[in-house]
């Protein structure tokens, strides 16, 4: 690990309180008659803020909202490249995504962990698809994305969020990318998991135990994102995948509202 | 049906010393003295020191009449005016593709010395410059002659033949240039129904037969449509077999191409893929060949 | 990896050739290239494997050491995987070079690995909240030839069987806990890797995908989706990767066929693995060709 030469650290073991809880690592149901801990039913999401426009100097900004769960993304471009490796008629897209240091139940660090890295790259992945590089040729565009609180689903809510942002920018694109997380529980499939529904590879034991993300541009039906996590069966994975579809589908015409609304007020 | 196929390295066996192979002689590694003797030329591969010729790479020493020089057997091609070539493009500059031939540094291919469509002998106007990109852009194959050699080693090519030129729909393959034979002639229309072409820095071109229309464009109008089925298995057999002759150093002609080939027959393309299958298919043509006596 | 811009031509033969599910070399979709194993090849190391797959060759080493669990988990131990692109490889990954397709690939196979199933994380606990094992899974390339993901992972399950944990005997004196190594080498504990994953990765080319591309081939795909698969036939992981998208269909036909050359992939790796325990009189071949 890079040692952080920027900053004083704090001391260098400290110990996050929540392990200490009494009963700390035993959940309880994630599911009891039919509803969820919070009073969703299985497949309902939770209810959704967009609002593209909010960091005034980015070419283009958006914030999402799903209760706790709340992103901002900025993003900055059309430019130059500034390193210049090979030849390419092609732009090229930078992103970098960060959970703000206080944004989760443990302290996050100044710098990208592996985890944020891998999410940016799972973000740059879900978003390049969707965006007509060959229109910005030896230039690049860089997104910037911020969870400034996290209750689960960051990933998803962060595609949904940096494909409004690109569209705010102006930056020319297929379609819009629309980001969805389940949790698989058993037989279950829980839509959009809130922090304590997500999984967690060292407490769930067992098969069908886990999570899949998916980014899915509505419109020209292709998935530009997909992962999942945890030992599923077969048959279970490929209902996640059509469940986070459907799920997708439903969240686009609010995207699509959002920023329709956006254009309204400008005039 | 996927098919895996993993093993033991264990279970590979020793490979067994082939008793037809003579032992070879004169083999010297660097720093070695070759001779003392002050009436040889040195050639490539050697050096002068104190009146004493020694050799600079490991490899066979070769005589020609009075010059030494010293072959090594992995070498990056060292290109002579008349070679055929096989190379790629990947630069366009000003008036000049940057072709990669396997060569020390990046071959030169002059927009004057290519063959443009149509007319047969024109000048290069302005407008050619343009279209340079459109005529080989980053990426494309081309056989090639080496037309000169610089100062430096840098090859400068031509393609002012109607056998040269852009490449199509085929197989490319690298394999060390001193398993090349010198030959008359570097293209062949092999009997089994595929052409090849040996390039002296050790890139082959496998590719379906042509008819010979099309050879005439200089390669410039491509054909991309989709290739038999039966033609593909012949190169994909013929790839698989000049593989299998390079990894057990074997000089690649046409005739042993051919005698691989007909050594593989009776196994399916994907089997020669197997180490046990390449052996006994290299035994079947180095029986062949010294049958023969080539 | 080696970033050669193939021409439109010989991209387009590729590609009609996987329509005809014929590759350029003879093989089907769904069929891998010839693939080596050795186990046990680094003495230095609690587990360790050579894989060699067609041009792509790699080595895995497992060091066990002892260290105290996380605090999310105090009764298992962990595995931590590191891939090192080394630039004997290629010289592209000379310097930082490597570092991102290395992150790639253990971020995947951390992934594959991060459920509570694939391995007994459990069994490598000693006293839960103070000492367990810590596995250090690294991975190093030396040589480069296309199907990366894959090749590590056949790799590091094979280098999982192989690896030998001595036995560790706990002492109590009242408050003072005192932890006692054995050093008969035949007093080891060994990891069960039945459910332990492989990674499959499935190219799409054109219309159809293709399993174990080469590096030709790589060049030519768009997207490639990655699948941990287990010998069940469970996935663990589900990764698409590549600046392309995918439709839904072509999803669940990659997950079809990733499912099904995955159970095939574990079978002959399981078989194989352990015929080399039984062969008794087993030479080393090491790295020797």
């Amino acid at each position: 690990m890079p040692v952080d030469s920027k900053r004083i650290c704090g001391p260098e073991i400290t110990k996050n309180p929540y392990n200490f809880l009494i009963n700390g690592n035993e959940k309880g149901e994630l599911i009891i008659n039919g509803k969820r801990r919070d009073g969703r039913k299985p497949d309902q999401a939770r209810p959704l803020f967009l609002r593209p426009g909010l960091i005034s100097q980015a070419k283009g900004s958006a914030y999402i909202e799903q209760n706790h769960t709340k992103v901002i993304c900025a993003v900055y471009g059309p430019r130059e490249v500034i390193r210049k490796e090979d030849f390419s008629m092609k732009g090229q897209i930078t992103c970098e995504f960060k959970f703000a240091t206080f944004s989760c139940k443990k302290k996050r660090g100044h710098q990208q962990d592996s985890e944020e890295k891998d999410y940016s790259v799972q973000l740059l992945e879900a978003l390049e698809p969707a965006v007509q590089l060959d229109k910005f040729p030896k230039s690049q565009v860089n997104l910037y994305l911020t969870v400034l609180q996290n209750d689960g689903s960051a990933l998803a809510a962060s595609i949904t969020c940096a494909s409004l942002a690109l569209a705010h920018a102006g930056i020319e694109m297929f379609d819009l990318v629309v980001g969805s997380s389940v949790r698989i529980h058993g037989n279950e499939i829980l839509v959009d998991p809130c922090e304590e529904e997500e999984f967690h590879s060292n407490t769930n034991i067992g098969v069908d135990e886990g999570g899949v993300v998916l980014g899915l541009m509505p419109s020209i039906n292709q998935i530009s994102a997909l992962t999942s996590k945890g030992e599923l069966n077969f048959d279970t994975t490929s209902q996640a995948v059509k469940t986070c579809i459907q799920n997708c589908q439903k969240v686009y015409p609010v995207l699509q509202n959002c920023l329709v609304n956006s254009l309204k007020e400008k005039d | 049906m996927a098919t895996v196929d993993i093993r033991l390295v264990s279970t590979r066996g020793i490979k067994k010393k082939s008793d037809h192979v003579d032992e070879i002689k004169n083999l010297v590694t660097p720093g070695d003295v070759i001779t003392s003797d002050s009436g040889f030329m040195r050639g490539h591969g050697t050096f002068m020191e104190e009146g004493k010729l020694h050799a600079s790479v490991a490899g066979v020493v070769e005589h020609v009449n009075k010059l030494i020089c010293v072959k090594p057997l992995k070498t990056r091609y060292n290109g002579e005016i008349g070679d055929v070539v096989i190379g790629r493009i990947i630069e366009v500059c000003q008036r000049r593709w940057k072709v990669e031939t396997h060569s020390k540094l990046n071959s030169v291919l002059m927009l004057s010395s290519v063959n443009l469509p149509g007319g047969e002998l024109r000048r290069r106007s302005e407008e050619d410059e343009k279209l340079m990109r459109h005529y080989l852009k980053e990426g494309d194959l081309i056989s090639a002659e080496v037309q000169n050699v610089m100062g430096d080693g840098c090859l400068s090519l031509h393609t002012r033949s109607l056998k040269y030129g852009k490449l199509g729909q085929g197989t490319l393959l690298s394999i060390s240039p001193s398993l090349i034979k010198r030959r008359k002639t570097h293209f062949h229309n092999l009997p089994c129904g595929a052409s090849v072409i040996l390039g002296n820095n050790g890139y082959i071109w496998i590719t379906p037969n042509i008819d010979d229309e099309s050879q005439n464009t200089g390669g410039y109008e491509q054909n991309l449509q989709p290739v038999p089925q039966t033609d593909r298995e012949v190169v994909a057999r013929l790839r698989n077999c000049i593989l299998a002759l390079a990894a057990n150093h074997m000089i690649i002609y046409d005739t042993n191409i051919m005698y691989a080939f007909e050594a593989s027959i009776s196994f399916t393309v994907k089997e020669l893929l197997k180490p046990e299958v390449i052996s006994e298919m290299i035994d079947l043509v180095q029986q062949r060949i010294d049958m023969e006596g080539t | 990896m080696t970033d050669i811009i193939y021409s439109e031509a010989e991209k387009t033969y590729i590609l009609h050739g996987i329509q005809e599910n014929y590759r350029e070399d003879g093989r089907g979709c769904e069929d891998y290239r010839h693939m080596e194993i050795e186990t046990g090849v680094v003495s230095n190391t609690t587990g360790s494997a050579r894989v060699r797959l067609a041009n792509t060759d790699l080595l895995v080493g497992i060091k066990a050491e002892l260290g105290s669990p996380s605090p999310d988990n105090p009764n298992c131990g962990c595995i931590e995987f590191f891939v090192d692109c080394s630039a004997n490889a290629t010289p592209q990954f000379e310097g930082r070079g490597g570092e991102e397709l290395a992150t790639e690939i253990s971020n995947v196979l951390t992934r594959a690995y991060s459920n509570s199933t694939s391995l007994d994380l459990k069994s490598l606990c000693i006293i839960p909240k103070q000492q367990c094992w810590i596995l250090y899974i690294d991975v190093l390339f030396l040589e480069c030839g296309g199907n990366l993901f894959d090749a590590a992972s056949v790799g590091v399950k094979a280098a999982l069987f192989n690896t030998k944990i001595p036995n560790v005997t706990v002492n109590q004196d009242e408050d003072d806990m005192e932890i006692e190594l054995s050093d008969d080498p035949f007093d080891v504990q060994r990891i069960d890797i039945k459910s332990a994953p492989c990674i499959v990765t499935l190219s799409k080319i054109g219309h159809h995908h293709v399993v174990d591309a080469s590096q030709k081939e790589e060049a030519c795909c768009l997207a490639r989706l990655m699948m941990g698969v287990t010998a069940d036939s469970t996935i663990t992981a589900l990764k698409k990767e590549g600046w392309g998208s995918l439709n839904p269909e072509s999803i669940f036909e990659m997950m079809e066929s990733g499912k099904n050359v995955g159970k095939v992939l574990n079978a002959s790796l399981l078989s194989l693995l352990e015929d080399e325990e039984k062969g008794s009189k087993r030479k080393t071949v090491g790295f020797l060709k």
